[in-house]
């Protein structure tokens, strides 16, 4: 079939268009392009077009098409024979899904705006290949492009520069994409997890949730852990008490006390009732801190160990639990009572001879806070010690737990989080 | 800010329900009573202040249909932000596509224009009655308002917001300063007179027009968003958005009270708010001018902070381009770009030897008149499309009162348009 094709389009050449019948007469205008949902590249299969006079809208497939240039000219003669209905899955409808949205540019990592897209022959078929973003596109869909282009380069000798995105960074918020997105998240699951954490804090509260809820758990909890506590208090009150518990037991134990501090008690007991029952526990005895004290800042998650146990012994464990652990810069050493002994950081171990205690490496001087020390004395301590972790001791040197850097990062800078 | 999550912890756990609703009110208020304070500035002050003293107090029981006309529409610009999480101009563009969204980008960027260089002449104007020249007020306050949005988060922004708010009393002060005679005050309200004086009815048209401008919709819908506030504490919003109607006409009735009271009474023809407080110094005492210029250049200040920014705001969001004022120069050219562009000709204007400000400003009002009624059909479209709002789309007897007060004020803007020609 020979439609006389250009090697490109853009969605902008069809909408609106008037398309006639091969003796010229005008049957109605387009309103949609209909592609078909396959990676990576989607063909476009079809057109919608509202007849003249008359408001139902019809379906042509592309192979309806006899011409596009010098006008869109159908092999139909009018358009009140019955079409084959609009296929029901797997199509994106363009206009109505992805022109003028909001999508997530998985490759930049941020929301943008669609102002037009952009299409490549494939023989006699169109794929879609890019979403045009640009100040060019909108100026195309406002039927100012040749204007404001020669402007440009009369002025300042300017070229207007297209802003493409590739159609497979393009992940849709809108429509039924947003139904499929748990097929279809791959592309989310390629960003860092404080990327994911920005574009979701970006989005309006409906696109949120369901974005949140089409990740998995473990990728839901850390970009949970990095977004900011507002909406992370409203993002895990729309998932039901379940997988909260699961996201909330992924998270590190510093993270989920803070998010657990926040809800209401009996959406937090809740959620501690379907979790594993030690970590539960773990977080029942942070939660009863207060914020803004180094209760509230410290976690459990560290390793400590006896006096007595070998260098060897001492790496091997820390291999074991490294996943788990929120601290591992440090090892902790503790008598029996769990009074502190003295710690080892990573780098001792590394340089210590295997069959050496860690009586005999440790330093048995060390810099600690006490519970209930305000979190600004915290964050002097760390500022002038320089140390990524500080132990919390009771009255009696009983070890409660340890502060990471990250926390302090929180207490100083709770916009950048 | 942790302080402040404790606090929002501890009303909504509080166990008297009067304490959390009045608590939780506290915290979600904001946008309504700001939005419709801003609508109360310097071109209000002088639209008010012609009324009181033209009329007297016979327009006065106007306030009362204008207040519950902007109610009407101000409660569906906060549903609307509550229930989707997205801007007017977001909406608009999403259901009504690029190129009727940009043209209307256009006419909002323009009327703005001319409310923002009329704030930055009001500034001039109030500190000139007490003695300050403009080439220092001007300069001045476009500095403070560039520093304030530059420096500030919306949060502390807000709240010096909000205590500008309190600052409208001063309009109060002068209402009780100058004794009127509350019975005859009230009595125009019982009887309302509606005369087809052309005058009159200009005079109206004016009122209506200066009350009800399309950046408010815009403006209100994006910091209920920016808020976060939730459906469930929607009721609270919608309190917001009444509260402050009533406070914007409370104000707006002193102000028609005191022209009233002192210039009409003693036959004096003013042309602009700042002859209102000049003419008050020999009539009511000087601390009464004062207080009334006090008044206009907090008003204008307060106008001019929020006009600009939120202008750059939607058109941004409209267009596709990055916004926020936490974002880095680089990363959003476009909107540190306008947000400049529109302070620098405001104020510049205002210090340009000679600028004929009037037919900027009369340009100005027509752009208003012709945006408004498209801003109100899209609102009205969005509001009843039920994939968009779900089940809180317009009810049929709100509908049938949201239509007709639309139309109604379509109807007055387009007089307006036709007398101005």
């Amino acid at each position: 079939m020979n439609q006389s094709l250009k090697d490109f389009y853009f969605f902008s050449n069809f909408l609106n268009r008037n398309a006639y019948n091969s003796s010229e007469q005008r049957l109605g205008k387009i309103i949609d392009l209909v592609a078909e949902r396959a990676e990576p590249y989607p063909m476009i299969i079809g057109i919608v077009v509202r007849p003249r006079g008359r408001k139902q809208r019809v379906y042509l497939t592309w192979e309806k098409i006899l011409r596009i240039e010098p006008q869109i000219t159908l092999s139909e003669d009018d358009l009140r024979a019955p079409q084959p209905s609009l296929p029901e899955k797997d199509i994106i409808l363009l206009r109505e899904e992805v022109m003028d949205k909001q999508i997530v540019d998985t490759f930049g990592a941020k929301v943008v705006r669609v102002n037009d897209l952009h299409f490549l022959r494939v023989d006699s078929h169109l794929r879609l290949v890019h979403v045009d973003v640009g100040f060019r596109g909108l100026m195309r869909r406002v039927g100012w492009e040749k204007f404001v282009d020669q402007a440009l380069r009369w002025l300042f000798s300017y070229d207007l520069p297209n802003q493409f995105i590739s159609w497979k960074y393009v992940q849709l918020l809108s429509g039924s994409d947003l139904l499929q997105l748990s097929v279809s998240q791959k592309k989310l699951s390629h960003l860092h997890p404080a990327e994911l954490a920005d574009i979701i804090e970006d989005l309006s509260g409906r696109e949120r949730s369901a974005i949140f809820h089409a990740l998995d758990t473990e990728t839901a909890a850390d970009a949970l852990e990095e977004i900011d506590p507002k909406i992370q208090k409203a993002l895990i009150e729309t998932v039901t008490a379940e997988k909260a518990s699961d996201i909330v037991e992924e998270m590190s134990l510093s993270d989920a006390v803070d998010l657990l501090a926040d809800l209401p008690e009996e959406k937090a007991e809740e959620i501690l009732e379907g979790m594993e029952h030690e970590k539960a526990e773990d977080l029942r005895e942070l939660l009863v801190h207060s914020d803004e004290t180094a209760g509230g800042l410290m976690t459990t998650a560290f390793l400590s160990l006896n006096p007595g146990v070998t260098v060897e012994t001492a790496i091997a464990r820390l291999r074991a639990e490294a996943p788990n652990l929120d601290i591992i810069d440090y090892i902790y050493v503790v008598d029996e009572e769990e009074i502190l002994q003295g710690v080892v950081s990573i780098r001792d171990l590394l340089t210590a001879q295997s069959h050496q205690l860690l009586s005999e490496i440790q330093t048995p001087r060390v810099v600690s806070v006490k519970p209930d020390e305000d979190q600004n004395e915290v964050v002097d301590a760390f500022a002038k010690y320089g140390f990524r972790a500080l132990p919390v001791l009771d009255e009696q040197n009983h070890l409660k737990g340890v502060i990471g850097f990250r926390s302090v990062l929180d207490v100083l800078a709770p916009e950048a989080g | 800010m942790k302080m402040e999550k404790n606090y929002v912890k501890w009303v909504s756990s509080s166990r008297h329900s009067l304490w959390r609703t009045v608590g939780l009110f506290f915290i979600l208020m904001g946008p309504g009573i700001i939005t419709s304070n801003v609508d109360n500035d310097a071109g209000g002050i002088t639209t008010y202040s012609l009324a009181g003293a033209q009329f007297g107090l016979k327009l006065i029981w106007s306030l009362i249909p204008i207040m519950i006309v902007l109610i009407v529409i101000q409660e569906m610009c906060a549903r609307m932000g509550v229930v989707t999480g997205k801007g007017l101009s977001d909406l608009i563009r999403e259901k009504f596509g690029a190129k009727i969204t940009f043209y209307m980008m256009i006419g909002v960027f323009l009327t703005n224009m001319g409310n923002v260089i009329s704030e930055f002449a009001g500034v001039a104007a109030g500190m000139e009655v007490f003695g300050v020249n403009k080439f220092i007020s001007v300069p001045l306050s476009a500095f403070l308002v560039w520093w304030m949005v530059v420096k500030g988060t919306y949060k502390s922004v807000e709240k010096v917001f909000l205590v500008a708010c309190v600052f409208y009393i001063s309009y109060v002060i002068t209402g009780v300063i100058v004794k009127p005679n509350w019975g005859l005050v009230f009595e125009q309200f019982l009887h309302p007179k509606l005369s087809l004086h052309p005058s009159e009815m200009t005079m109206l048209i004016g009122v209506v027009g200066t009350t009800i401008a399309p950046w408010m919709q815009f403006y209100l819908q994006a910091s209920i968003v920016e808020k976060g506030i939730k459906i469930e504490d929607y009721k609270f919003a919608r309190f917001d958005v009444i509260m402050g109607a009533v406070m914007v006409h409370v104000v707006a009735f002193f102000i028609i009270l005191v022209c009233a009271e002192t210039l009409f009474k003693n036959g004096v023809r003013i042309e602009t708010a700042k002859d209102a407080a000049l003419s008050l110094y020999p009539l009511a005492g000087k601390y009464c001018s004062y207080l009334f210029a006090f008044g206009l250049v907090n008003a204008s200040l307060f106008s001019a902070s929020i006009l600009p920014l939120s202008t750059t705001y939607l058109i941004c969001e409209g267009l596709g381009w990055e916004a926020g004022i936490d974002k880095k120069f680089v990363e959003a050219p476009q909107f540190y770009g306008f947000y400049s562009l529109i302070i620098l000709i405001g104020a510049g204007i205002i210090l340009y030897p000679n600028f004929p400000l009037i037919p900027i400003m009369y340009f100005s009002q027509v752009l208003n008149g012709m945006v408004l009624p498209f801003v109100l059909i899209f609102m009205l479209l969005l509001i009843n499309d039920k994939k968009l709002m779900m089940e809180h789309t317009n009810g049929p007897i709100f509908n049938a009162i949201a239509w007709m007060t639309s139309l109604i004020l379509i109807g007055f803007t387009l007089l307006l348009l036709i007398r101005m020609f």
